[in-house]
């Protein structure tokens, strides 16, 4: 294994214009304006492997979109370093270009009104594709999924999910070293999920890709990354294997209820009764966030059903969100 | 209260427009290095003719025409046929008839602050300015009263052909070439460019019979004639009044009709 | 990595183009429409041009069809403008909502993938008519034809057209610093229109101006003098197609710094 992406102290600082309020206030920007600086990315350092997987994780606003854009070679870092495949993406943009691949939101980069083989087309013309390559590659997307009906369908007569695959097979046309996705899965319904996690666990795996992976689903970052980078205003909050960050929490683990009664308003009740832990409510459980070294599940149950008639229970490990969540209120020591 | 609802409407947007603070300042730019185009142009047309007077209008008669037609073209052009072209293609129509307003009143009132800022920043400069330069060819009288009242009709005239071609977008998906079929004909047929005296006698008839020099020509000769006949200036006023009503009326009923393609296809 | 060379450009070029007017003729209604605004644009530019010079045989010492040559240059000289860089009005949108960052990760120049991705068919039309009326006048005024005077045509056209290409480029570029760089261009295309009188007509001062700052004289009346006056042409006419070349130049480098200083606003 070899390095591919190495960052070291990096930081982006962007000038922001306070805009003042009311129709005064648009009446004074319009011949003095105040800027404010903001550090977008503050001082991150990491490096990453060829062929890893990455999670790059925060909340809005965190940084990642900036620093990927630092990653692609779109921005100029205000200082530190940044290399990837060796070389300096802002200052060789064209060439970083070539060996990456990206998956930008919901922008496709796809030509709207072609059908997908036209796109494919024209891409393999732009990377310089030689044609064995490209076919190689195509019989690889075939194997994978159901290409056919995929490629002569203009992409804006697609749907979400078609198009979001479609242009992560864009993205990976060219066998870049490394591809960044950016939110791949938002918006998409469940089944339509799994195929794009595991086309792109497939990719990663056949042609050795390094993949950065932004996301706030962690359905994906369960299915796809071994290691997760959180950042949040800026900073980095951590960077390790995710089994490291369950074992840091290990000893947390949720119980789920199922009580009589309105689900938000007993778990309103619970809470009071509970003060020492974190209750929350979705749809269909009340769920309970347990450290057992401090006490036993079981014993919460018990006392729980004191009051409550519990119609079902279900006991889970702390899924990744709740790690997160926990490392956003509490940090990582 | 009703008045209210509309001033809330322009205010906010008088305040996106100063949002766009450099777009303020090229478009006053853009507008004075025009007037000095239109100016020396002018100015060489009427030194090779050798005479002072052609048509009719005399050197200054046609600067402040010309002049103060642009400026009136600039202050009520509101884009109304991209916006309503806009938001029928993506669908935003549908959220937008929501509104607790008319559709054709809600977009003129959004659009009115825009209206203010144009007027202020770009009318107003270019009259003064013209005003001076001419020294004093423009009446200061009455004549300023009825200009402000035709340019006021004119106004709604321009805004219900703009609705109508605007309209006319639930139907086709070219609002690039709708938009510039009608300002090509309303900038020619209105006296914009080129003023209507100069035109020849059968195509200047026509033109009379049409609406839309009552948008450019009416408030200008109004303005430019210092001690007009009573009863031309009634002739004048009048007419602008009559296709004033005749459009809103044609406006409304024709989005009335195409609302409901509208609503069968889900916009 | 093989060299990325001309051929390799060309044929990407071509390519792209091509996408543009499939993907245009599945919309063939809104071509139709664009197609006959174009031809409006035109008709209504001749008529204007026609009724003003009914009334002033001529200007400045520029004869009808002196002036109807300067016409028809100008209308083939905006023709690249408009078929090859038609993109440049929709940057400002693609800066705003953040899609332009699609184009910084190609492994190609930014500008050209950019341009290449928009052909104007309809461009065209105003080709045609500029060509019609170029022979017209070239027939009336006599000019006769030899190779030699082609060529000066051609290369005169291609200068006019790089100054035309670079001053919508720098316009287009603006919106990278500022919000509503609409007004920018707006104000840029109107002013070819004035391209095509003589800049004589212009005080000194104004002369500098539109000849060295917002270069529209470069766009009909220097190259034009090189076929019109054989004899009276001055050193900025022969030093056109050098002064075409770096005005191209420095719009491209203006664009490219503005993308590179792009950070993907809005998203």
């Amino acid at each position: 294994m070899s390095a591919i992406i190495e960052i070291k102290d990096l930081t982006k600082e962007f000038k922001v214009l306070n805009r003042r309020e009311g129709l005064k206030g648009s009446i004074k920007d319009l011949f003095s304006r105040n800027y404010k600086t903001v550090r977008a990315v503050d001082n991150i350092s990491m490096t990453i492997q060829q062929g890893e997987i990455v999670g790059y994780l925060g909340p809005n606003g965190a940084g990642k979109s900036t620093t990927i854009k630092m990653m692609t070679g779109v921005l100029e870092p205000t200082s530190g370093e940044i290399r990837t495949n060796g070389i300096v993406p802002y200052a060789n943009r064209a060439r970083n270009a070539q060996e990456i691949g990206v998956v930008f939101g919901q922008r496709s980069q796809l030509w709207w009104a072609l059908p997908l083989v036209e796109s494919f087309k024209i891409l393999k013309d732009i990377y310089q594709i030689p044609d064995e390559k490209y076919n190689s590659m195509l019989e690889l997307y075939g194997s994978l999924v159901d290409l056919e009906p995929l490629l002569h369908k203009p992409v804006r007569q697609m749907s979400l999910g078609q198009r979001t695959l479609s242009d992560i097979l864009a993205a990976f046309l060219h066998d870049p070293k490394i591809v960044f996705l950016d939110e791949p899965t938002i918006g998409l319904d469940v089944s339509m999920k799994s195929k794009i996690r595991k086309l792109i666990q497939a990719l990663n795996k056949e042609k050795n890709t390094t993949v950065i992976l932004t996301t706030h689903d962690m359905g994906d970052v369960d299915a796809l990354c071994r290691r997760i980078v959180i950042i949040d205003k800026g900073k980095m909050l951590y960077d390790n294997d995710i089994e490291h960050l369950k074992s840091f929490f290990g000893s947390y683990r949720t119980l789920k209820i199922r009580p009589d009664g309105e689900l938000s308003a007993q778990a309103e009740l619970i809470g009071k009764e509970l003060p020492n832990f974190s209750v929350t409510a979705d749809d269909e459980w009340i769920a309970i966030l347990v450290d057992e070294d401090k006490s036993k599940v079981i014993d919460v149950l018990g006392q729980l059903q004191k009051s409550h008639k519990i119609k079902d229970m279900q006991l889970e490990e702390i899924s990744t969100e709740e790690v997160i969540k926990k490392i956003y209120e509490e940090g990582v020591s | 209260m009703k008045l209210k609802k509309h001033i809330t409407l322009t205010k906010a947007g008088i305040m996106e427009s100063l949002q766009f603070r450099l777009g303020t300042f090229v478009m006053a730019l853009g507008n004075i290095l025009y007037l000095i185009v239109v100016y020396y142009l002018w100015k060489a047309i009427y030194a090779s003719a050798g005479t002072d007077s052609v048509n009719g209008m005399t050197f200054s008669d046609t600067l402040i025409y010309l002049v103060l037609a642009t400026a009136l073209f600039n202050f009520m052009e509101m884009y109304t046929v991209w916006e309503m072209g806009r938001s029928i293609q993506s669908g935003k129509i549908v959220l937008e008839l929501l509104k607790p307003m008319e559709y054709r009143s809600y977009l003129f009132w959004s659009n009115s602050g825009a209206f203010v800022t144009n007027f202020v920043f770009t009318f107003l400069p270019t009259f003064i300015a013209v005003a001076l330069v001419t020294h004093g060819a423009i009446h200061m009288g009455l004549n300023l009263l009825f200009f402000l009242i035709s340019v006021i009709i004119a106004i709604s005239i321009n805004y219900s052909i703009n609705f109508i071609v605007g309209t006319i977008c639930v139907y086709t998906e070219s609002i690039w070439g709708i938009n510039i079929m009608k300002q090509v004909i309303v900038l020619l047929l209105s006296g914009a460019t080129i003023p209507l005296a100069f035109f020849p006698e059968t195509f200047r008839k026509i033109t009379y019979y049409l609406p839309f020099q009552s948008i450019y020509n009416a408030p200008l000769s109004i303005l430019l004639n210092a001690h007009p006949e009573p009863k031309e200036l009634l002739v004048t006023i009048g007419t602008q009044l009559i296709w004033a009503a005749v459009l809103m009326i044609l406006s409304k009923l024709f989005w009335k009709v195409s609302l409901r393609q509208i609503t069968v296809n889900g916009g | 990595m093989k060299k990325k060379g001309l051929g390799f450009y060309l044929r990407i070029y071509f390519k792209i183009l091509a996408q543009d007017i499939k993907s245009k003729m599945s919309y063939r209604a809104d071509f139709i429409i664009s197609t006959i605004g174009m031809i409006f644009t035109n008709i209504a530019g001749f008529v204007s041009f026609w009724i003003m010079f009914r009334s002033f045989p001529s200007i400045n010492g520029w004869g009808y069809y002196e002036m109807l040559f300067l016409y028809g240059f100008s209308l083939v000289a905006i023709t690249p403008v408009q078929c090859l860089f038609d993109n440049n009005w929709s940057l400002r949108i693609a800066v705003y909502t953040g899609d332009f960052i699609k184009y910084c990760f190609r492994p190609i120049n930014i500008f050209f993938y950019y341009q290449s991705e928009v052909f104007d068919i309809k461009g065209l039309g105003q080709l045609a008519f500029g060509i019609g009326t170029l022979i017209y006048s070239w027939n009336k005024i006599g000019l006769g034809f030899t190779p030699l005077i082609l060529l000066k045509m051609i290369v005169f056209l291609i200068t006019a057209s790089l100054v035309m290409i670079a001053m919508q480029n720098a316009a287009a570029a603006t919106c990278f610093w500022i919000m509503n760089s609409f007004y920018v261009l707006d104000l840029v295309t109107r002013f070819k229109d004035y391209a095509k009188y003589p800049v004589t007509i212009f005080s000194p001062v104004f002369r500098f101006i539109f000849t060295f700052l917002m270069p529209i004289a470069f766009i009909a009346y220097y190259p034009s003098l090189v076929i019109l006056r054989p004899d009276e042409v001055p050193l900025l006419s022969w030093l056109s197609p050098l002064i075409g070349v770096v005005f191209f130049w420095l719009s491209y480098k203006f664009w490219m710094r503005g993308a590179l200083k792009y950070n993907g606003t809005g998203s």
